[in-house]
């Protein structure tokens, strides 16, 4: 197939009609929720049963779209000022135990640790948040998840240690070196789990990070080489 | 208060403007970035609502030229863009807060209230509802005079429901504000912690402050029903 010289603007990539077709869809999904929203009083309860289980399902939607978006925006390399990373995880964790003690699992975290990694603060937050996320879904109630996170000569590394496999090689979307997931048709929460797996993985391996999964016990190991930051007072950079 | 809502896509205009005079605000609409502009500037609004993606002229463009002739106006920006850039692009050239589509209603209406709070009035330190007061700075809560012991995230929980007394919260904008965390529909966590709410700032009195909101939430109300 030919076209004439300056008929066709580029084409798009996939990654950039993913994009602008999420761009589209946001829009009339936005109009559609407020609608059902604001409509919900004046039904009459029967109807308003309706509509809630309406905007119930419009919520799910919505949640996938971000997913989506975070999935597509994961492994964009944007220069970034380097951010400590015990501090995000600490205060990732002041998030997150509440919900492992619903499950009744305890966590801890341990360990000391002053590198820094370039990448956006929040995205560092998303991929901490959903890797222990994952971890705590996993385990059943009663059990424990440890947390270290250090150094050594190579750079630092988080330690993440429970009692249950993640089970990620069995599950797909990181069993290939590509990255490129491989998701099960199964339920919607299972899909949601192995999706922000991914999310956290190509946001990892976008600052150079290397993650790997049940490593020798189960859990995840995050090797961070000194490459990916700067260590604080440090005037080096990538 | 009287707000502008510049959205070049009239049917979420419409419904945007629905909600916030439902509010009782008195609620203009632009459809087009122009049009906005000169709206935002010529008449005195206290809060401004603006898309980014306008014809004739971009929403980034109305908020930097309004930032030069109305440095204190609240700018709340809403955008199909959600890239952690973008959000920092918003509010670097000036706006007060963003919001991302596909949103809900009712984020935009606490987002709204919350600007319009800090631009009008002082951040009150102890928040009061019926016999029920938090106090912010000495992280105190007691309920008819009883003390009432709440650990860090009921705490939190619980200043964000009455800051928003007698409005509905969704388990997205709860999980969201509360937790810092996307919305998981796979989690109950916000429901558990309601139930722990609810025995603790609830049980015992006559009258129950935290309701269940069908198909979408919870609301702290000062009407209250039977305990």
């Amino acid at each position: 197939m030919s076209a004439g010289a300056g008929s066709f603007s580029r084409l798009p990539c996939d990654q950039e009609v993913l994009g602008e077709l999420l761009h589209s869809l946001s829009q009339p999904l936005t109009s559609l929720r407020c609608s059902l929203e604001l409509s919900i009083d004046d039904l009459a309860e029967q109807q308003q049963q309706t509509v809630s289980t309406a905007l119930l399902q419009t919520d799910a939607v919505i949640g996938m779209i971000q997913l989506m978006r975070e999935y597509l925006d994961a492994d964009q390399r944007p220069a970034h000022h380097p951010v400590a990373l015990m501090p995000v995880l600490r205060s990732v964790m002041e998030d997150i135990s509440s919900i492992a003690a619903v499950r009744s699992i305890r966590i801890h975290v341990a360990g000391t640790c002053a590198s820094e990694i370039r990448v956006a603060e929040p995205r560092l937050r998303l991929a901490f948040q959903y890797l222990i996320l994952a971890m705590i879904e996993r385990q059943p109630a009663g059990s424990a998840i440890t947390l270290f996170l250090g150094e050594g000569p190579a750079g630092a590394l988080l330690r993440a240690r429970c009692d249950r496999p993640l089970g990620v090689l069995e599950t797909g979307p990181f069993g290939n070196a590509s990255g490129n997931a491989r998701l099960k048709r199964d339920s919607i929460g299972a899909t949601i789990r192995r999706v922000r797996m991914a999310i956290a993985v190509r946001i990892l391996a976008g600052a150079g990070a290397f993650l790997a999964f049940d490593d020798g016990a189960p859990g995840f190991v995050l090797r961070i080489p000194r490459s990916c930051g700067v260590k604080p007072g440090s005037s080096s950079s990538i | 208060m009287r707000i502008l809502v510049v959205e070049d896509d009239l049917a979420l205009a419409s419904y945007i403007q629905k909600g916030l005079v439902a509010e009782h605000h008195a609620v203009d609409t632009a459809a087009d970035g122009e049009q906005g502009r000169s709206m935002a500037i010529g008449i005195d609004y206290d809060l401004v609502v603006l898309d980014l993606n306008l014809p004739k002229v971009d929403g980034l463009s109305v908020l930097r030229g309004l930032r030069q002739r109305k440095a204190s106006l609240p700018v709340m920006i809403l955008t199909a863009r959600s890239k952690v850039e973008d959000r920092v692009q918003c509010l670097d050239s000036g706006a007060d807060d963003y919001l991302a589509k596909p949103f809900s209603f009712l984020e935009l209406s606490a987002r709204a209230r919350a600007l319009l709070r800090r631009s009008h009035l002082p951040s009150e330190s102890v928040l009061k509802v019926r016999d029920l007061n938090l106090d912010r700075i000495e992280r105190r809560v007691e309920r008819g005079g009883r003390p009432i012991e709440l650990t860090t995230k009921e705490f939190a929980l619980l200043e964000y429901m009455m800051r928003n007394a007698g409005r509905r919260l969704t388990r997205a904008m709860i999980i969201e504000h509360v937790w810092n965390l996307t919305f998981d529909s796979t989690t109950n966590v916000v429901d558990v912690y309601i139930n722990y709410l609810r025995r603790k700032v609830d049980d015992g009195f006559p009258i129950a402050l935290i309701h269940t909101v069908r198909g979408v939430g919870y609301q702290l109300s000062a009407e209250g029903g039977m305990a």
